[in-house]
């Protein structure tokens, strides 16, 4: 008998032919998520196992949130072999509970001699004649045993869910514009949820921002970096190119222009770091940049697609997913940003491409970016 | 090497202090209240440490209870005289208090069931004695006045509080907040009839963690934490030995007299000459630096329409560091309530950064942050929101 995990994967059933890659890739990324509390991670028969985790809570909490799980419960593994064994196991597990239960047998090796009705009708009648608390109820269960037949048996009550998605790596790769705000975070953390793994931007504008507002970026992509299997995090000087429109385009515009220059730039280093698509936290209507006619400037100087999972979430339902995932507290840290000096009192929020092409037009666009791009920081998180 | 014109924040501990405080970690770390030989020595050295603290306020009459510093030295005096009122009475304190003081008042007179209020600023941001004169009577308990704002550097009139206390609240005790003028400004206990003085040791380039409540003899209050009974019952806990150390070795290395104070007025004028030259819609807050109610060391000017924070961070690219006001509340995004009180409008105190000077800044760094500030001001100024 031993203690292990048992991890269930979530839409990876679905494929076909290249199920196995997806599997391994999973597997590969629960023996990351458990690799500091040195668990040993092996497949079989369409269930990940994880052994002998020097910290199996750690263990359990990581694995649950590793992109591609379904679920992950703490199972008990004995010889099927000795079936009397299993009965006995079946009723330590149910001492202890009171109310209605029922167990639910999954038998995969087709060879073991009770199929699982039996299976059920039999742990069920053992464990009702020792646990006198218990009754069963077949439709709506207080409690559920589950028992499964493999190439041993095992046994489990409380499966825990874990996020689902695809693990991360198995969809090709994107590049995030992370603000250091609430929205970023989390439409990074839903892409990356579909197996894309990220990269990401950051703009600093020194002296308009401070080394505390670069420290809270790197601590989002931190967190970040656990779910997203690590993150390279690119910060951009972004001052020049602010200045400049500040000076050289229409007072309505600036926001709108300094959109498509951090667009550009992102899509230069996403298309460097071979990912195939930009990833924003923009949402309809947010502020005046986000608008319907807006959203279509800024995607105008973007050779590739961007993505903007957030686009019909309101701005609570962005809050509890981020706090969900852990990035709201951080988000909402007060540091100063003393970039309302480029923002504009009355901000376009019908804009006309003319007068947005025609203050451009005034900037050296190639050489602004180059600087910017030249100047930035990069950091493996 | 980095200019640091933010010495009212805190200040860099000297060598004499560090000195000090290595070697009482290394050779005097017993406990001053064991009873074998190096304890004896370790409690000589305390004794020494204090008639060191209290020699610059005329040692005579002084009682010199070491603490945490200055917020615990401020908690002290305000909670240690309000708990044992046998009435209900008042607590009254300046608008510019340090939220040591302020808070402590607040929360003392709630808790012991009497009335704090505010004594308003004049519009240049010292106390208004008609105001107070009004404000004082049978039932005020005790009197908060900092000696120098730690935002304006303005010197409150304590003096003339002192009378109009004797006049018309005789029975009041009068506290004052000496974090930012302690060593800075010439000042007696004896005569003040102030009787209870705060001080904190990294303001004088002592450790952080250390300060002192100096007391009039004879003055009581009451303690308000329960332990070993150590400093005459005042303060519980073994003595912060080290930093007592630290802090009476960094009085003991500050130049003191007039010439040190004349040395950093220098240092003061020069800055403020410079930058109204370079700058002329500079506007200095609180009193001008020639007036002699504005202490020797602090600074404080608005360059509209250049935000503060962004002016702060331009100059920490040339090593040049500067405050926002009072250091503990600038990552809060609050307005700074003193300049508030004084009336000054809002655009104002977001453009304003506080220079403090120190005894260790030198001309040529005080002509070097001047012609960086003019320099950033040149530049920034072209950007206001449009």
């Amino acid at each position: 008998m031993r203690k292990v995990l048992q991890v269930r994967f979530s839409e990876i059933y679905l494929k076909g032919l290249n199920r196995p890659y997806f599997l391994r890739m999973l597997v590969e990324r629960v023996r990351d998520a458990v690799k500091h509390v040195q668990g040993h991670v092996w497949l079989s028969d369409s269930r990940i196992y994880v052994s002998d985790a020097t910290d199996v809570d750690e263990a359990l909490r990581r694995i649950t949130r590793v992109f591609g799980v379904h679920s992950v419960c703490r199972a008990i593994e004995l010889e099927k072999t000795d079936f009397q064994a299993v009965r006995d196991m079946a009723v330590q597990m149910m001492q202890n509970e009171t109310g209605s239960f029922k167990v639910e047998a999954r038998r995969s090796d087709k060879r073991f001699p009770m199929d699982s009705p039996a299976i059920n009708a039999d742990i069920g009648g053992y464990v009702l004649e020792r646990v006198p608390a218990l009754t069963v109820d077949v439709h709506r269960p207080q409690h559920l045993l589950s028992v499964e037949i493999r190439d041993k048996a095992y046994l489990y009550t409380k499966p825990i869910p874990g996020v689902g998605g695809m693990p991360v790596g198995t969809n090709g790769r994107a590049t995030v514009l992370l603000s250091g705000g609430i929205d970023s975070p989390v439409a990074a953390w839903m892409v990356a949820k579909r197996g894309v793994s990220m990269s990401a931007v950051h703009f600093q504008s020194p002296p308009y921002t401070s080394e505390r507002a670069r420290d809270k970026v790197v601590k989002l992509a931190q967190l970040l970096s656990e779910s997203l299997c690590g993150i390279r995090l690119h910060l951009v000087p972004f001052t020049d190119i602010q200045m400049q429109i500040h000076e050289k385009c229409h007072p309505d515009y600036t926001t709108l222009i300094m959109r498509r220059y951090m667009m550009r730039i992102a899509a230069r280093i996403a298309h460097a770091e071979r990912a195939q698509a930009l990833v924003t936290g923009e949402s309809i209507g947010q502020v005046a940049s986000q608008t319907m006619h807006a959203l279509q400037c800024t995607d105008a100087v973007a050779d590739m697609p961007v993505f903007r999972p957030l686009i019909g979430f309101d701005k609570q339902e962005i809050i509890t997913l981020a706090e969900k995932i852990g990035t709201f507290e951080t988000s909402s840290l007060p540091y100063e940003d003393c970039c309302t000096v480029f923002t504009p009192k009355h901000p376009a929020t019908k804009p006309k491409m003319e007068i947005i092409l025609e203050g451009e037009a005034k900037l050296d666009s190639d050489a602004l970016v180059e600087a910017a791009l030249a100047g930035r920081e990069i950091l493996e998180l | 090497m980095d200019i640091y014109l933010d010495n009212s924040a805190t200040t860099r501990s000297c060598d004499e202090a560090v000195a000090a405080m290595v070697a009482c970690m290394r050779d005097g770390y017993h406990n001053p209240s064991a009873l074998y030989r190096p304890a004896v020595a370790a409690e000589r050295a305390l004794e020494a440490a204090r008639e060191t603290i209290a020699m610059p306020l005329g040692m005579e009459g002084c009682t010199v209870t070491f603490t945490s510093g200055g917020t615990e030295s401020d908690n002290l005096a305000i909670f240690g005289a309000l708990c044992a009122a046998r009435e209900p009475g008042e607590v009254l304190y300046t608008a510019a208090e340090h939220p040591a003081v302020k808070n402590a008042c607040i929360q003392a007179a709630a808790r012991y069931g009497h009335t704090a209020r505010v004594i308003p600023l004049d519009a240049h941001g010292a106390l208004n004695l008609t105001a107070l004169a009004d404000l004082l009577g049978p039932r005020t308990l005790l009197i908060c006045v900092m000696q120098v704002c730690n935002e304006t550097g303005v010197i409150m009139p304590v003096a003339k509080v002192a009378q109009l206390r004797d006049q018309l609240a005789p029975k009041a005790a009068l506290h004052m907040d000496g974090v930012q003028g302690y060593l800075r400004l010439p000042f007696a206990m004896k005569g003040s009839g102030v009787q209870s003085y705060a001080v904190s040791a990294h303001k004088v380039h002592g450790p952080k963690g250390v300060g002192a409540l100096v007391t009039q003899r004879g003055y009581h209050l009451h303690p308000q934490m329960a332990g070993g009974g150590q400093e005459n019952g005042l303060r519980s806990g073994t003595e912060n030995t080290v930093g007592i150390a630290g802090f009476a070795a960094a009085v003991q290395a500050y130049p003191q007299g007039d010439k040190a104070r004349a040395a950093l007025l220098v240092l003061k004028q020069e800055a403020a000459q410079l930058l109204q030259t370079s700058i002329p819609s500079m506007q200095v807050l609180g009193l001008q630096p020639e007036d002699a109610d504005s202490a020797p060391h602090i600074l404080y000017a608005a360059f509209p329409p250049v935000r503060a924070e962004t002016l702060v961070h331009a100059l920490e690219a040339d090593g040049v560091m500067v405050g926002t006001g009072s250091a503990c509340s600038s990552r809060k995004h609050k307005r700074s309530e003193v300049l508030t009180a004084m009336g000054v409008p809002p655009q104002v105190i977001d453009s304003s950064i506080r220079l403090s000077f120190s005894i260790t800044n030198t001309a040529a760094e005080i002509r070097f942050a001047a012609e960086r500030i003019a320099a950033h001001y040149q530049m920034l100024a072209r950007f206001t929101r449009r």
